[in-house]
This record gives C-alpha cells, structure tokens and sequence, in this order.
C-alpha cells in the first residue's frame, strides 16, 4: 500500500494526525495507513439512487411501433379480427375459444381476455364532449349500441398491444416500458387515423372500424380501440 | 487457558452435534422479506406468505427491511445464514436489489419477488408483480372521471427508493396529461406515511384552497390527506387512493374517500410462496419469471366486497 494520492491525502493526513496526537505518538506511515483503514471502514456506503425507476434511454416505444405497424400490426389484426357480433358472441360464452381465435393466447396469467374485431354499423350515438371521445355503433340494425368505439385524443386501455400474440412483457425490462409500448399504439392510431376523422353530426353516419377490445366486466359497452377506421358521409 | 479452551472445544463439539442433528426433524425455512408492517398492505403479504408456508409444511422466517436496501442485504445474509430454503421478497428497489438477489442465488437459495419487481431478468426465480402501471391509469381514470376533466389537483407521491411510487405517479400522468384543463398545483411525497400526509395536506391547502381534487400514490397518504381536508371543512374535494385498504373501502362505503386501486396483496404472496414449494420439492421454475397481475378499480360499486385486499364474489 503506497502513499495515498494528493486529493485524498489531505483530509486522511489530517485525520491520522489527529488520532496519532490523541495517542501521543509521532504519525509514522503504518500508523497512517492502519489511520486510514479506520476512517474507510468507519464509511457507511450508500446506495446509487435507482433513477426514474429505470426506464432506459435508448428505449422508444413511439419508434418501435411506428416500424411495426404497417408491416406487422395492421396485417395480423386483418388476419385474426372477426365480424364483432361474431366475436362477442363468442367472447361471452367462451372466452378462453375467443381469445385463441381472435386475440392472443399467450396472454398475461390473470388479466383478461382481448380480441381482434371489426365492427361495421350505424353511429347512433357519439360523445365527442370528452376528450376521451367515443362513438356508440349499432352493428345489427336494432337501433341499439352494440360496441363504442375511442375516437381519442385520449385514449383508455391497451387493446391494441394485448391482442398481439407477438408481444410479451417478458421482453421488456419493466412494466414501464411495457405500458409505455402499449400506449405508443394508442398515440400512433391516433396521430394517423382518428385525428383526421370528422366531430361533428356523427349520429346516422356509417362506422367502418378495424381494431381490438378487452373483456372487461363492469362496462355498460365494449370499449374498441381502433387501428384502422372511416366514417361515412352525412345522411 | 487450559479450562477455557476445554470449554470451547466442548461448545464447538456441542454446536455441532445441534447443527448435524437439527435437519433430521426441523421443517425447512422460507424467509419473508417485506417493508414495515406498519402499512396494513406489507403486513397482508406477510400473512399470506407465512400461513401458506406453514400449510405446506415449512418454517417461515418473517423479516422486514423498512425500504433500506442496506437492510435488505443483511436480511438476505441472515437467510443465507439461517440455511433458508428460499426467500419471499418485497424488495427495496429495483436496481438496489438486483445484487442482493443474486448473492442469494450464488448462495443456492432462489428469490421469489412478490409486489415489485426487479430491473434485471434471471436473477429471481420468479417475479409476481402487481400491474401498478395499469392500476394506475384505472385510478387516474376515475380521477378524471370524477373531476369532470377539469380543475386544480394535488398530487401526493409515495417514497422515491420504492420503485412503485414512480410507477403509479407515471401510470396516473399517463392518463391525466391527456387532459389540459386537469392543472396540477402541487406534487410532494409523503413516503407513504398517513401522519405526513395530514401534515402535508394542510399546508398544500393553505397555498392552494382552490383545489378539486387529490390523486395518491397509496391508501395510507389517501386517508391522512382526506382527514387533513375533513378537518379543514373540505369534504367536496374528491380523493382517490391505490392498493385497496380496508380502511379506505369503509370510507369508500362511507361516502368519503371516492377511489382505490386493489392490488392483490394476500393472493400473490401466497402464490410466491406455491412456486417456491414447486421449485424446492420438484426442481420447478414457473413457466415465465415475470408474471403481471392486474389490479382491479374500487369504487362505490364494488367496496362492499373488499376484504383483507381480496375481493369477494
């Protein structure tokens, strides 16, 4: 063990005086060095603050999903979506069949099932009052709401990201990045396609939706987060 | 001399004939490791952990480490030590504790995290998390709901080293930011603690008397807050809470306190502990590490139902 370096010697020095004067003895260098090893241990070493909770820099869940979408998301929700009254029939009575068929069988242990679906009908009502907008669509033609549908900008849930079978959240490091990935779907969907859909006189237009929903209980109308959609003219 | 070193050689032989001897009738260890027990959350985990243990046939060793990954250390050491089969974890932070689990796993003894989890896979044998990122965004959906998107809010964090404070606080502004007219007037942790959050509550209310409403990261801080505001003649602003405590659903059910977030507490850490009976007694590791369970919304709906962080059918 050498001399310590200048920028640590100083206070070390000071301390093994210090205690070499409360012995009443000349400071030599062991004494110095056992000093030193003294004050060290006397250190209580502290733990590095863990940052935001670690959510890594380079992760950029808007990126991944704008690669993904085109190539890879719009394709499988085509692939596996049924016909909504279809798939809620089915979703109702076995969802477990549903969620093979239609949504992701490798889905998280206790979460609930979601579905792939298109829902095509009548608007018969919209809350575009909210910012969290929906529209209510009849899809049988009884004139009553089968389905509602976000039309964002806010927008509720991760549909889109759990119904992909190819999507696991043991691929990410926490569940930061793993709602934060969900969300990015959400704000894709609606940079591209919901921002640009009309407001207003919604009710009797024709709704065309391809997207997913959640079995959630509790809810008074399947909430669909859409991936694709168009509104017809005005009656 | 001659007696002392007789002495401790007959101590040394004794403590051996006790260590050789003690495996043939005493029950394997599990170690519990959880924060304080002070908050009714941490002490369910504890329950369900320990009484799941002794069902199956184990000694449990119940320890706290008080959200000091430090402390955490010497506990993991303390069942390193104590020869524990396997340890149940709600951790100290998920970057802090990564090194503690590993020292466990090189020592043979495999971690089962309940509640939190870790930022590093393969370390822990299994990771049972709560959706707290998810509970969230449902909390701060009935937040928005209940405030009719619009007004002033506080919002009261929990403590910084745990890893689920910040969670929640970006699971709850993930929702919440989507909504401009929705003005954040103060945000301060109160570590998870009641008594601070009263005291934090009363000067936020002093500065800011035009608040609608408050969003808190725990249940705790939710009834310290709602006390502050009741004591100030303030039972309008709105208050929500996370984690599904019994006494915030009897303020639920009372017409106070407007929300919480159910995690469920008793039923993951008694699934810990089913996995690390599967992996001492079959050699089995659970299908995938990280399994996220979902937190539930409770509001007036549903309160009734709520007991012991367990929702009943």
């Amino acid at each position: 063990m050498g001399r310590p370096s200048p920028p640590f010697s100083v206070g070390a020095d000071r301390h093994a005086e210090q205690q070499a004067a409360m012995l009443n003895i000349k400071p030599t260098w062991p004494i110095l060095v056992v000093a030193v090893c003294i004050s060290l241990t006397a250190c209580k070493i502290l733990p590095t603050p863990s940052g935001d909770g670690g959510n890594s820099a380079a992760f950029n869940p808007d990126k991944m999903v704008e690669d993904i979408w085109a190539a890879k998301v719009v394709p499988y929700l085509q692939r596996k979506a049924g016909p909504f009254a279809e798939v809620h029939a089915l979703a109702k009575t076995d969802p477990a069949s549903a969620g093979a068929k239609y949504g992701n069988p490798n889905k998280q242990a206790n979460s609930p099932w979601t579905f792939a679906v298109r829902v095509e009908g009548k608007i018969i009502a919209a809350n575009t009052g909210s910012r969290a907008a929906t529209m209510d669509i009849d899809v049988d033609g009884d004139g009553k709401a089968d389905a509602r549908v976000q039309i964002g900008p806010a927008m509720r849930g991760t549909a889109l990201r759990d119904s992909l079978d190819f999507i696991q959240f043991n691929d990410f490091t926490n569940q930061i990045d793993f709602a934060q990935f969900g969300k990015a779907f959400n704000a894709y969907a609606n940079k591209t396609v919901l921002s640009k859909l009309p407001r207003d006189a919604l009710e009797g237009r024709t709704a065309k939706v391809l997207g997913a929903y959640t079995l959630e209980s509790g809810q008074d109308l399947p909430l669909v987060t859409p991936a694709e959609a168009e509104i017809g003219p005005k009656p | 001399m001659k007696l002392t070193r007789r002495m401790t050689l007959a101590a040394f032989a004794g403590m051996l004939a006790l260590g050789t001897a003690a495996p043939a009738y005493a029950a394997d260890l599990i170690a519990i490791i959880t924060p304080s027990h002070d908050n009714p959350f941490f002490k369910a985990e504890a329950v369900g952990a320990e009484a799941k243990a002794k069902e199956l046939g184990y000694e449990a060793l119940v320890l706290v480490h008080d959200d000091d990954a430090n402390k955490q250390s010497e506990l993991i050491d303390t069942a390193i030590g104590r020869g524990a089969k396997a340890i149940i974890l709600d951790n100290a932070g998920a970057d802090a504790t990564v090194a503690a689990v590993q020292k466990a796993k090189d020592a043979g003894v495999p971690s089962f995290l309940i509640d939190r989890e870790i930022n590093a896979n393969g370390v822990a044998v299994a990771q049972i998390v709560s959706n707290n990122y998810q509970g969230a965004q449902l909390g701060a959906q009935e937040f928005v709901k209940l405030m009719g998107e619009k007004g002033n809010f506080v919002e009261l964090v929990g403590k910084e080293s745990d890893t689920n404070a910040g969670i929640r606080s970006k699971g709850y502004h993930d929702v919440i930011d989507d909504y401009p007219d929705l003005k954040m007037v103060a945000q301060q942790s109160a570590n998870w603690s009641q008594t601070e959050a009263y005291a934090k509550m009363e000067s936020i209310l002093q500065a800011n008397p035009d608040i609608k409403g408050v969003i808190s990261g725990n249940d705790t801080m939710a009834m310290g807050a709602y006390a502050a505001l009741v004591a100030a003649n303030r039972k309008d602003v709105i208050v929500v809470g996370f984690d599904g405590s019994n006494d915030v659903r009897d303020s639920i059910t009372a017409g106070g306190i407007k929300a919480t977030v159910l995690q469920p507490a008793y039923a993951q850490a008694q699934m810990a502990v089913e996995q690390a009976n599967d992996f001492i007694k079959n050699k089995k590791s659970p299908e995938k590490e990280k399994q996220l369970m979902d937190c539930v919304l409770i509001n007036g709906d549903n309160a009734a139902k709520l007991e012991t962080f367990a929702l009943t059918n």
